[in-house]
């Protein structure tokens, strides 16, 4: 991993146009602004470990669960 | 009255599921007759699929914002063409079910391009209970 020291202003480019500036630094608590091209996608981390393991778990799930589900569904919209 | 959802034969992701990476055709497939519970399932991997719901039924006021990049990525023209599905998490029961609000999957039916877009709005949550 590459690391480097920037001070609040200060900026790394990657690539030929992204852009990270830090914006603020408070306690723990560093602010950063990303200037990148839409194709590019941003995302905390957390997050999208997040929803990689959410959609691990919802995958796949077995015809019992469905059909339970089923049966639920149609008996609450009945109801 | 809701409008039914239309079964759809080739979805393209065109980011794959996180998680999912090497899956990015999918078929949209009705499981009830009132279109409200509804699997993906994927063309590439015949083991792989997931329930899905439009909100409407569930969520009445959830109304996702997505972006200009989203808008571009899916060659959203209408947003009549759009519709928005809630990945579930089945449980044992309709009352442990969850619903993901925080990355709905949009897919724009006209060019039938679909991406699982994670909103950037803290308070929706990943696994919402389907049913309060």
């Amino acid at each position: 991993m590459l690391v480097l020291s920037r001070r609040v202003g200060e900026s790394v480019v990657i690539g030929e146009d992204v852009t990270v500036t830090v914006l603020e630094v408070r306690g723990d608590i560093v602010r950063v602004g990303i200037d990148a091209p839409r194709s590019v996608a941003v995302h905390r981390a957390e997050l999208l470990a997040q929803l990689e393991t959410s959609n691990r778990e919802a995958a796949s799930p077995s015809d019992d669960a469905v059909a339970t589900l089923s049966k639920a569904l149609r008996g609450a919209q009945d109801g | 009255m809701m409008r039914s959802m239309p079964e759809i034969p080739v979805i393209d992701l065109v980011h794959p599921l996180p998680g999912f990476p090497d899956q990015r055709r999918f078929a949209l497939v009705q499981l009830d007759e009132d279109g409200v519970l509804c699997q993906l399932r994927s063309l590439d991997d015949p083991n792989l699929r997931f329930l899905v719901v439009p909100p409407v039924s569930f969520f009445p006021d959830y109304a996702p914002e997505v972006g200009d990049d989203v808008v571009a990525d899916l060659q959203i023209e209408s947003v009549e063409d759009v519709i928005v599905l809630l990945v579930l998490n089945a449980g044992e029961s309709l009352s442990t079910t969850t619903a993901n609000l925080m990355a709905p999957v949009v897919v724009n039916t006209a060019t039938r391009r679909a991406s699982q877009v994670i909103l950037d709005d803290p308070n929706l949550p990943i696994a919402a209970p389907l049913v309060a």
